[in-house]
């Protein structure tokens, strides 16, 4: 009774220091992601007075309990990036390369000297590991996320080369048109995987080569470079004002090509996890990939739920062809390699398909990847050992019941040795 | 009116390309089809047939017998394969998961030997000798017009393909073995229940497709071609995978999906080479994956998975 | 709890050590300095046995003749471009090569922002507003391309006889990795040289779609060969290496593209269009040495040496000296400007 006397008394206060430290949080961030260190020290502060907040309001037992929580959720991502780095070094010093070298600087290179390359790397890796994360939440494998990738950016390019309105409306603009046009190249797979039952793997892969060749075209229609050949292979550049804002407007010193189309995609993962938690359709689309036999007995359409999770997955992932497309090329070139529906897989596996957790594997997926050229040129070790390390990790990781097991086997140990 | 003269590419040499541009996605077809039958999902062909070529290249070039390279990519396939099966089957790993790490750690491994191996990334030196030099024409069966030069009178990869596609179709109808593994995919606790252990009929599944996905990938490395190229397989792997499904899960079925898409593929360099339609090239080569999804779309009967498809198998029932 | 705590310090323990560690190599940076010269390439990276590999093997003229540093970084993003061709500034180089027409937007934004290094691009164009200290390199790929194709159409129909290679079908082919601006050129020029010699020649065309698909090249090749080429061109990168084995199988002649491909197989590369990337990277190199460097596009041509055939080899002996004197002059021709030669399929009507 005493107990919710006070925290009556003091909701107001709760409030304020909810807001001061989710407005820390949140500052710190934007500035960390604009490669301004200093963002850290709100960033972290916001975090400790969050911490202080749970421990003062709601006691010491559950504040110790929340603390817990945060940490064994940790602990086998920890455990797992721990690993992986150790058996990299061990394949480093088999094959004759220093490993403390190598990792000192991937290390230096992805976190510090060239992290605004990784956010770079990142921002497009959010939206296509949110797009395979929300089609693996209701049960469906969207493997073609590269395709529809390829659709968002030229979408966003044919939108960003015509539209020409006042900045803010005409990127919206093109944010909602390319991503409905990206969605739009799921709607057949999403179409017969309903009416017909084809496998959605098929289907979105096939779209997905499809929209690969297809973009050679498109920029040959939108673009030619008369000073070296007619014959075009990027677009025209697009307006400068349907140019997503450089962090450089209000962070001076930070690198010029760094956009703020980051910031768009954690808003838009925080939005997917809002989505997928607190909606119907959310509990809906959950309901279906969960078990699907369940979901309609309880009513709910599976077609329909199918349905909207294929359009939101393709809508998803062309937002990343858009943005990298307004915010870091201004144009649309031959992209041979692009990978980024690939990797979204893996960003998406690695977060076990939780929204905000693929902000975090996407940046530290960047950040592997800017580190490793840095490492490739600063020692002479290859940064293919980046992409073996990214696979032990994501193993390591993901296989949680090599720990069940593990935990297993040390009580077992335990007994027989007091045995 | 349309110049009708490209109609002399339907012909016997469209169709034997048919048989060379369709033999790898054949076998890796194959090698998921059977993984699939026993209940565990395999999308890691691409990554396995990649490690197959690489170590059929290495091995070839080394000891200059391309038996030996064939001998080596088919074992270094069946061994990577056997990461997927202690991921899915013993550590509980999702399947898809498993595999997406296989096909990232292959390209890796692969890019890192490259260096070790032949002191420079991309291709590898040319091979002495190769499988191609073994073709072989059967007697009075390569006379019969059309089907003689189609089916027999081939490369020894692609007879075996062949020979693959009739044993296996037997094997998982009626071998006692070819039961369990259907049992293990549709109602592995029955098996159980009959005293076979579901895990090493699974295991024993995925070496298999291991075997056969290693074989895909030697043929693209050291029988279709002298060297060993990053990336080769070039999306080959996930045609597979669309070839098994479309196949209805079904040996016969994948090989013929297989030789439909390789057949759309053969067809699209024809129309290339006689320009029938004056449009981008890159609309023919769009063609197959196209009528790919029309087939799906339109001829092939809804078919299933095996019921126990990519479900998790736990004796011991354990929760996260 | 208390021992995730301890873990977590040990992470964070290591995690300063080896950030500690890689400052202090920072700071040992820099303390003699020798020339040095450097390279990034495109995502297509080392042995493409094209334009990475080319100006690889320039860098390595450089170290040997030179004594100079070298340095190459392979890119595997397209955002890796900026960060590598600066980061390479930034590690001492005199010069930095940026390979591949991709690498256009970034090695001009590294070169703004590095006025004292010297950026050059393969394949690259450099304009007025661009850079002082940017040189662009290109190359007339179609003037290869079009005395690969003066032999090509030579031998395929007047010179039919000299080899059991060629037949006398008078049709010849060309194998195109992607649809882009060099490879083009390649062909266009190709098909116009063909032409010139033997205006009836049927030249077929495929594109393949990729660079590294050594079967998809084959297979491209083979169904060429049906229609009765006996000789085919391949401008496809690594995806080449399969029409030239197509072409060993079925005894016809290949003709190798970039550099001499002889030895990929000798008894079946008639010649190769190529293109000297090495010695132009070397001469950029030594401009850049001896204080000569100037921004602004250098076009390399077979005025040059920079561009043209291959020698025969294995040939030498099957290529009629007439077909030698006819190439000869025709270069001849073309190094005093006589021949005017198309770049675009668009120019020929395709």
């Amino acid at each position: 009774m005493s107990r919710n006397l006070i925290s009556g008394n003091s909701l107001p206060l709760r409030k304020y220091c909810d807001i001061l430290s989710g407005f820390l949080i949140a500052g710190g961030a934007v500035f960390y992601l604009g490669s301004s260190f200093l963002g850290l020290i709100p960033l972290a502060s916001g975090a400790a007075l969050y911490l202080f907040i749970i421990f003062y309001f709601e006691g010491r037992e559950k504040g110790a309990g929340a603390v817990k929580k945060h940490m064994s959720r940790l602990a086998v991502p920890v455990i797992g990036i721990v690993s992986a780095v150790f058996f990299g070094a061990i394949i480093m010093l088999l094959t004759g390369y220093d490993p403390v070298r190598s990792y000192a600087a991937l290390f230096y290179g992805g976190f510090v000297k060239n992290w605004y390359v990784s956010v770079l790397n990142a921002t497009p890796l959010i939206f296509t590991g949110l797009s395979i994360a929300f089609a693996f939440k209701a049960g469906l494998f969207n493997i073609g996320a590269e395709g529809q990738y390829y659709i968002g950016a030229m979408a966003g390019a044919w939108l960003g080369l015509t539209l020409d309105l006042s900045p803010l409306l005409s990127i919206m603009l093109i944010y909602i048109g390319g991503s409905f046009i990206a969605s739009l190249w799921n709607f057949i797979p999403a179409l017969l995987k309903v009416k017909t039952g084809a496998h959605e793997v098929i289907t979105t892969m096939m779209f997905a080569h499809i929209a690969r060749y297809l973009s050679p075209i498109f920029i040959r229609a939108f673009g030619g470079d008369p000073a070296t050949s007619s014959h075009a292979y990027v677009t025209y550049e697009i307006p400068q004002s349907n140019w997503l804002l450089s962090f450089r407007a209000f962070i001076p010193d930070a690198n010029y090509r760094l956009h703020t189309g980051i910031l768009i995609a954690v808003a838009t993962a925080f939005f997917v996890n809002y989505m997928l938690n607190n909606s119907k359709t959310g509990f809906e689309i959950r309901a279906v990939g969960f078990n699907r036999d369940a979901a309609r007995v309880q009513g709910i359409s599976i077609g329909k739920n199918i349905f909207i999770a294929m359009m939101a997955a393709g809508a998803l992932a062309g937002m990343a062809g858009i943005t990298q497309v307004l915010g870091l090329d201004h144009k649309l070139f031959e992209n041979l390699q692009a990978g980024y529906g690939w990797n979204g897989i893996s960003v998406a596996l690695l977060a076990s398909n939780h929204p905000i957790g693929v902000i975090f594997t996407s940046l530290l997926w960047g950040a592997l990847d800017a580190g490793g050229q840095y490492m490739a040129r600063t020692t002479n070790t290859p940064n293919s050992i980046v992409e073996i390390i990214k696979g032990i990790m994501l193993f390591l990781i993901v296989a949680k019941y090599i720990y069940i097991y593990a935990v297993k086997f040390i009580k077992k140990k335990r007994r027989g040795g007091n045995a | 009116m349309p110049d009708w003269t490209f109609l002399m590419f339907l012909n016997t040499d469209l169709l034997v390309a048919t048989v060379r541009l369709s033999t790898p996605i054949t076998l890796a077809a194959l090698g998921a089809t059977v993984c699939e039958k026993a209940g565990v999902v395999n999308i890691a062909m691409e990554g396995i047939m990649i490690i197959g070529a690489f170590f059929a290249a290495v091995t070839a070039f080394y000891t200059g017998n391309p038996w030996l390279g064939l001998a080596a990519g088919v074992a270094a396939g069946g061994i990577y394969s056997l990461i997927h099966a202690v991921a899915t089957i013993s550590l509980h790993l999702d399947h898809v998961v498993s595999g997406a790490v296989l096909n990232i750690l292959a390209f890796g491994i692969t890019r890192y030997l490259m260096v070790l191996f032949f002191g420079h990334p991309g291709t590898s030196d040319a091979i002495p000798s190769f499988l191609g030099d073994y073709q072989f024409a059967v007697p009075f069966l390569s006379k019969i017009p059309v089907l003689g030069p189609v089916f027999f009178n081939q490369t020894p990869i692609i007879y075996i393909s062949f020979f693959l596609v009739i044993f296996l179709s037997w094997f998982l109808k009626y071998t006692k073995t070819g039961l369990h593994i259907r049992a293990a995919g549709e109602h592995p606790l029955a098996l159980e229940t009959i005293g076979v252990s579901v895990y090493r009929i699974k295991y024993l599944a995925v070496f298999i497709s291991g075997l056969a996905s290693g074989l895909a990938g030697a043929y693209l490395s050291i029988e279709n071609n002298v060297s060993f190229t990053e990336g080769m397989t070039n999306g080959k792997g996930f045609i597979a995978l669309a070839a098994m499904i479309s196949g209805g899960w079904s040996a016969l079925g994948s090989f013929l999906s297989a030789l439909f898409f390789g057949f759309a593929d053969a067809l699209q360099v024809r129309l290339q080479i006689f320009r029938v339609f004056h449009v981008p090239e890159e609309l023919f080569i769009i063609f197959p994956y196209a009528a790919t999804i029309i087939a799906v779309a339109g001829l092939v009967k809804r078919s299933r998975p095996p019921k126990a498809d990519g479900v998790d198998f736990i004796i011991e029932k354990e929760n996260e | 709890m208390k021992k995730g705590m301890k873990l977590a310090a040990l992470v964070v323990a290591a995690a300063m050590i080896l950030t500690l560690a890689s400052c202090k190599k920072e700071e040992k940076k820099t303390e003699e300095k020798k020339f040095m010269a450097a390279m990034a390439t495109d995502v297509g990276g080392l042995g493409d046995k094209s334009f990475n590999d080319g100006a690889h093997q320039g860098l390595e003229m450089v170290r040997e003749k030179l004594g100079a540093d070298i340095k190459v970084v392979e890119s595997k993003q397209q955002t890796d471009y900026v960060p590598n061709l600066i980061g390479l500034a930034e590690d001492g180089s005199d010069i930095v090569f940026a390979v591949g027409f991709l690498m256009e937007q970034a090695v001009k934004e590294a070169a703004k922002n590095n006025p004292d290094t010297k950026f050059a691009g393969i394949d690259i164009w450099a304009g007025d507003n661009d850079p002082a200290n940017f040189m662009g390199i290109l190359y007339k790929e179609h003037e290869s391309g079009y005395l690969a194709g003066v032999v090509a159409g030579m031998m395929t129909k007047e010179h039919s006889s000299a080899s059991p290679r060629f037949n006398d079908k008078n049709v010849v082919g060309v194998v195109l990795g992607m649809f882009i601006p060099p490879v083009e050129k390649f062909e266009v020029g190709f098909i116009q040289g063909v032409k010139s010699v033997n205006p009836d020649c049927k030249v077929l065309s495929v594109t393949t779609g990729s660079f590294v698909d050594q079967a998809k090249g084959k297979e491209a090749a083979l169904a060429m060969i049906e229609q009765g080429a006996d000789i085919v061109f391949q401008v496809a990168g690594l995806t080449g290496l399969g029409v030239i084995q197509a072409c060993k199988e079925k005894g016809v002649a290949a003709i190798g593209v970039d550099v001499d491909q002889s030895g990929v197989a000798p008894d079946t590369v008639l010649t190769s269009a190529v293109k000297q990337i090495p010695q132009t990277v070397f001469l950029a190199v030594e401009s850049v040495k001896n204080n000569t460097f100037t921004g602004g596009t250098k076009v390399y041509g077979i005025e040059d040496d920079a561009t043209g055939i291959s020698p025969f080899h294995d040939f030498e002996s099957v290529v009629p000296q007439a077909v030698k004197e006819k190439v000869a002059q025709v270069a001849a021709d073309m190094k005093a400007g006589k021949i005017k030669i198309e770049t675009t399929r668009a120019a020929l009507g395709m």
